[in-house]
């Protein structure tokens, strides 16, 4: 349950950057990549409980889910989700939840055989966009 | 009205890093000087003498800490983060407990994610010290280490008693000061036999760098096959009790680790 960890983290980075802009936060969007593998539904509503009583608690929320797209560096086949993580076991697939970057270790590029991507997408949570009223 | 993108995680890395009184960070340069032997024994001495210690293993490529500590357990995941496993005293976190054993091809820009990644979800609570043990050279791994530890670390040099390790190892004295992380001194490992007491190599290299850069030396380590045969064993306690863990000790206490 590391996702409370990291909503508590979004917010309070997000509270940060608008107190030093002395600003006020019209709207933010948050970013769930595919390789993180994290419940939109869970982001959604850990963020909408714990903005309560925070300077957050009327700006606009949104969640979406970030298309992953993988580059291999052997090949340039650009793979995503589906190719990569589906043949994996849940063992794998959870290990890849934590640090996206196992996914090296866990699997070959579907053309080349190689182990040598690099993500270009969708990776984890980011926050990615604010919209700030200065 | 402005639109911005953020790292939230350099936040949460904070966070986390205020509850931890020290960090220092294991540093060479040079592969094969002892840097993870030097980082676990330290952090299981800590560990002895009742210190709260965790042990990074940022050296993402050849990870070895989860084995000299014998771990094998995943991180407990609670609402704070992952805990890190607990091995004589010691919390240990690694790539290599998630990786099990699997190779680990990764990019430049990926070894800075993880190493961010490791940061942000490792909960490890009031500690009064936390080693990082850090990869050879001055790449990707060390340089983001610099950048989020880096107004919160010190740091130890290690080398070997050659010309040749001391010509890399200068490098990383160069990068630590000019990053501004003070440099606690070097350690020079492999200086003499444990057994015998004899020099295979005479000169004391890390003596001169020391004194080339104005920093302390710490002293010297032995070759000490006991201390390779108990490590091999995962017996951190008998590893504690080697020439090699007693002369570590000693030059512990020349940087006042073990006074508060």
């Amino acid at each position: 349950m590391h996702e409370l960890a990291l909503v508590e983290g979004i917010i309070s980075h997000v509270i940060d950057f608008a107190r030093e802009r002395k600003g006020h936060v019209v709207s933010f969007n948050d970013a769930i990549g595919e390789f993180a593998q994290f419940d939109k539904r869970l982001i959604r509503e850990l963020l909408v409980e714990l903005v309560k009583g925070t300077e957050l608690e009327k700006s606009k929320m949104t969640v979406e889910i970030e298309k992953a797209e993988t580059k291999c560096l052997y090949c340039n086949s650009k793979w995503g989700v589906n190719e990569l993580l589906e043949p994996l076991s849940n063992d794998q697939k959870e290990m890849i939840h934590f640090l996206p970057e196992l996914l090296n270790s866990f699997t070959k590029c579907p053309n080349c055989g190689k182990s040598d991507f690099e993500i270009e997408k969708g990776r984890s949570v980011r926050i990615a966009e604010v919209e700030l009223n200065v | 009205m402005s639109n911005t993108s953020l790292d939230f995680r350099e936040g949460i890395i904070r966070k986390r890093l205020d509850k931890i009184n020290r960090t220092i960070l294991v540093t060479s340069g040079k592969g094969g000087v002892g840097k993870s032997m030097v980082a676990a024994t330290m952090a299981a001495s800590m560990a002895k003498f009742d210190m709260k210690v965790g042990l990074l293993d940022a050296d993402i490529y050849g990870p070895s800490s989860a084995f000299i500590f014998r771990v094998k357990d995943l991180p407990r995941e609670d609402r704070h983060g992952l805990l890190p496993p607990v091995s004589n005293g010691v919390k240990v976190m690694s790539l290599d407990l998630f990786a099990a054993g699997k190779p680990f091809p990764i990019s430049g820009k990926g070894a800075r994610q993880i190493i961010k990644e490791l940061l942000t979800i490792t909960e490890w609570g009031d500690l009064d010290f936390l080693i990082v043990d850090t990869p050879p050279g001055t790449g990707d791994v060390l340089m983001t280490l610099i950048k989020i530890l880096g107004d919160m670390s010190s740091s130890i040099v290690v080398t070997l008693p050659t010309v040749l390790s001391t010509s890399v190892v200068r490098r990383v004295i160069e990068l630590l000061l000019s990053s501004q992380i003070p440099v606690l001194g070097v350690l020079e490992n492999m200086s003499y036999m444990a057994s015998s007491k004899t020099r295979p190599l005479q000169s004391s290299e890390g003596k001169s760098l020391a004194a080339e850069f104005g920093v302390k030396f710490l002293g010297e380590l032995p070759i000490d096959y006991e201390a390779s045969k108990t490590a091999d064993a995962g017996d951190m306690q008998s590893l504690l009790k080697t020439e090699f863990a007693k002369a570590l000790l000693t030059s512990s206490e020349k940087m006042k680790l073990f006074t508060t």
